[in-house]
């Protein structure tokens, strides 16, 4: 099957969507024209970085109709373990690559146990992340202590993420290749088209012989292990570690995801359209900043434009039938 | 001397158990290369139970499955698929957002490297679904994704599933089509019989309808299941509706009681719709239902109907035109002031939208018109007990049980039970049926048929969408065709008596 054609359903709507990212900038930057310069425009890839590669993990799981709140624990406790690896101002052994692994591997092992306990013991995965998401908090907080701030000491790592490569700043490249990961592994394996199957119709999956278990746990096991990499990054970006590195984050990726038309119950979506809803998000953010929004008010704005954006999107399908919980 | 080719399929004493109960008792059957088997019952026979052994979802509690000759035991879907046994079931089952070609290939897997490494190997998954696509003669992309198709296409995609048999086996597939035409219009139903004569030339089939004319004219031999029992095994030729019929429930047909002697009992319309129009559905239709009077809606998938008679109950708006109730317009028409006009609303998708599951049948019964069930604002569950309890005496509703939860219920005494949640009103005037005997078998059909004339005796104007155009003749006064959206024929009964199926299907298409 050629690419275009099989991405067909993911791309659909697209250029819509250029449209609407390009008149965003637009608008902002008649507001403030700082807005649409290079330096900022790069400094907005940065920001995105984090949660391009959280949407990944989020679509992947929202795709099968099953949601993962665990995001914000888990970048917690592997950016805790990541930087206690890692040269911080506490001392102790740099770990190098090795730091990564564990890191990383701290978010594969909350993703899978997820995985493991909501289809195996039939808890609504809603509950088990929400426990996850707790445990990855609980565990930054005991590595935390109370002793000094462990804040990163090499300049070559606490750079690393915004220095350029051909241009564009490196933690957006790490990001673009995790989304393209995404991308490949929705389109081109069995584990993708199974998740689309399951969200589909879950029982329909298990009388054709789709192992919907396996799958289940190992989407959580992705999401889980690319929100420790995302927990790594932020911390990079952060230059010291924090329990709540990843505070804010499941409030732009989930409604990212459902902005970019990924069904809360499954089955529709992609990741292209989660990453495009995750610049807009981004791009209203720092448009709102640069606007001189009063700071105290800009939380409150910006829960604003996501409810307006999220009732324009879904308008065509509002149906007064369609049951929306 | 001969060389005997083992029969496509041999069960031999099969029996199935559901903890004490026995779905199936103990059922023997041989089935040739090339024959079309008709299998008929009423709701809980025993039909699916068998199907779904052959299928390998659920193994036999005893005896003997032999595919080509071959002992079988199946663990799970894919073994059946690999001895070569598809089944179409009954409700649709495809994902609808993959591909045809993924649809096609669910239940394969592929031997090479990519496919062992979990990767998706497009360009065999589309060469396996246009061969399998071919052999059922349908023209389709493999690559449109199934949501695009339309309901007869995504029978066709099942077939072709069912059909694609893993070449490494070899031997005749038996393709089992579970209701296949339940959810079929009348010319889509032409195009499916169509298909199971060009299976026969490569295939045998096991074809499942309530529709008996259907059974006889499309199988060689029909087998008659009641109570988990083969009681009757016959060709086609040798056999008659009635005699289907009466082996079927046990019992003699009472539906001789075609009568268009009915008479309106006013002449003001008690629903009337007037050049009523929804962009990119249906334009200008206009009819009015009399009280005493059963208004048939035909028209094929997407000719509208069924989004008419929801803007009548105010299920979905409407861009232009007018709804008259008692001859008064109605502006602002919405679902609950619909049911205060008194007006009930039986949907084609009695699951999703007629009922709910998770509630008894009691419940059910009492949802919209407690009627006795309640005193002022109070509900009292032993009166809505008494009050669900005689409609099941009514009704004639298995098992006769009204507080368990009407999920577990038949199709077909579920539709009994919404049917009474409408009928427990005392001012019904106006019964809007959506394919009211949607995968019911005859015996609830006739039942339910039986309410609805009922309704109408008593007063109730009737506005119905039939299954088939035989059941519109059978039951309507008047019968409205559409056709893309706009009204293409009307018939009176009265005048037009001798009106045949021919006719009606030639406006419809």
């Amino acid at each position: 099957m050629d690419k275009r054609k099989l991405l067909h359903g993911d791309w659909q709507g697209a250029t819509s969507w250029v449209v609407i990212l390009a008149l965003v900038i637009i608008v902002f930057s008649f507001i403030n024209p700082r807005f649409a310069s290079i330096e900022n425009l790069r400094n907005v890839l940065v920001q995105a970085s984090v949660p391009l590669m959280l949407v990944v993990g989020a679509t992947l799981v929202i795709l099968m109709g099953s949601i993962d709140l665990s995001v914000q624990g888990i970048m917690g406790a592997a950016g805790m373990v990541w930087i206690l690896m890692s040269p911080n101002a506490r001392g102790g052994i740099d770990y190098g690559a090795w730091a990564w692994v564990v890191a990383t591997g701290i978010g594969l092992i909350l993703g899978l146990l997820s995985g493991v306990i909501h289809t195996l013991f039939r808890v609504p995965s809603f509950v088990v992340t929400l426990g996850t998401w707790n445990v990855g908090v609980g565990l930054a907080t005991i590595l935390y202590g109370d002793s000094l701030l462990p804040s990163l000491t090499s300049e070559a790592l606490s750079q690393w993420p915004t220095r350029l490569t051909l241009g564009l700043p490196n933690s957006f490249w790490l990001a673009s290749i995790v989304v393209l990961a995404g991308i490949l592994l929705i389109g081109f394996t069995q584990l993708g088209r199974g998740i689309l199957a399951i969200g589909n119709n879950e029982p329909l999956a298990v009388v054709n012989g789709v192992p919907v278990i396996p799958i289940k746990i190992a989407a959580f096991g992705i999401a889980g292990l690319l929100s420790g990499f995302a927990g790594i990054l932020a911390t990079m970006q952060l230059g010291s570690g924090a329990p709540g590195v990843g505070a804010g984050q499941l409030f732009t990726v989930i409604p990212a995801a459902v902005i970019a038309g990924t069904a809360l119950s499954g089955g529709e979506g992609g990741m292209v359209r989660s990453a495009l809803g995750v610049f807009l998000l981004i791009l209203l953010n720092n448009g709102l900043v640069l606007a001189g929004v009063d700071p105290n008010y800009q939380s409150g704005v910006f829960g604003a434009i996501l409810v307006i954006a999220i009732v324009a999107v879904d308008w065509p399908q509002r149906d007064r039938l369609r049951v929306a919980k | 001397m001969t060389i005997t080719i083992p029969p496509v399929v041999r069960l031999t004493d099969i029996g199935c158990t559901f903890g004490s109960v026995s779905a199936i008792k103990s059922v023997s059957l041989e089935i040739q290369r090339g024959e079309v088997v008709g299998l008929v019952g009423e709701n809980g026979a025993g039909k699916s139970t068998i199907i779904k052994i052959l299928a390998g979802i659920i193994p036999p509690s005893k005896g003997r499955i032999e595919i080509n000759g071959i002992i079988c035991s199946f663990r799970g879907p894919k073994d059946a698929f690999k001895a070569g046994i598809g089944v179409v079931h009954q409700e649709q089952s495809l994902f609808t957002n993959l591909t045809v070609a993924e649809n096609i290939d669910q239940h394969r897997s592929g031997a090479d490297w990519m496919s062992r490494i979990g990767l998706q190997r497009w360009s065999r998954v589309n060469r396996d679904a246009t061969a399998a696509l071919q052999k059922v003669g349908v023209k389709l992309d493999p690559k449109t994704y199934v949501r695009e198709l339309s309901f007869i296409d995504r029978q066709m995609v099942e077939i072709a599933r069912a059909v694609c048999i893993d070449p490494a086996v070899g031997g005749t597939p038996l393709v089992v089509l579970d209701e296949p035409t339940a959810i079929l219009e009348p010319e889509e139903t032409a195009v499916l019989e169509r298909e199971i004569r060009n299976l026969k030339q490569f295939a045998s089939v096991i074809f499942i309808s309530h529709r008996l004319d259907e059974v006889l004219r499309i199988c060689d031999r029909v087998i008659v299941m009641r109570s988990g029992e083969f009681i009757l095994d016959k060709p086609s030729k040798d056999v008659t509706r009635e005699e289907l019929f009466s082996a079927m429930a046990g019992r003699h047909s009472q539906e001789s009681q075609k009568g268009h002697a009915r008479s309106p009992k006013a002449d003001v319309a008690a629903i009337e719709v007037r050049e009523l129009t929804r962009r990119g559905q249906y334009r200008n239709v206009s009819f009015a239902a009399l009280p005493g009077q059963i208004v048939a809606l035909v028209g094929s998938n997407g000719s509208g109907s069924d989004s008419v008679m929801r803007a009548m109950f105010g299920a979905e708006p409407h861009d232009g035109g007018e709804i008259k109730v008692d001859g008064r317009r109605v502006a602002g028409w919405s679902i609950p002031r619909a049911v205060k006009a008194g007006l009930a609303y039986v949907p084609a998708e009695r699951k999703i939208e007629g009922m709910i599951g998770g509630f008894s049948a009691a419940h059910n019964v009492a949802m919209v018109h407690p009627g006795e069930a309640a005193i002022g604002p109070i509900r009292l569950p032993h009166l809505r007990r008494k009050v669900a309890q005689s409609w099941f005496n009514r009704l004639d509703v298995h098992p006769n049980n009204v507080v368990q939860p009407l999920v577990y219920f038949s199709g077909g005494n579920q539709q009994k039970v919404v049917l009474a949640k409408w009928l427990n009103s005392k001012h019904m005037k106006v019964f809007l049926l959506d394919h009211p005997l949607r995968g019911l078998d005859a015996g609830a059909s006739e039942t339910v048929n039986a309410q609805i004339r009922q309704a109408c005796d008593s007063g109730a104007a009737v506005v119905l969408i039939p299954d088939t155009i035989e059941e519109a003749l059978d039951l309507a006064d008047k019968i409205i065709v559409l056709r893309d959206g706009e009204v293409s024929a009307r018939y009176d009964m009265t005048i037009d008596s001798n009106l045949s199926v021919q006719d009606v299907l030639e406006k419809m298409v």
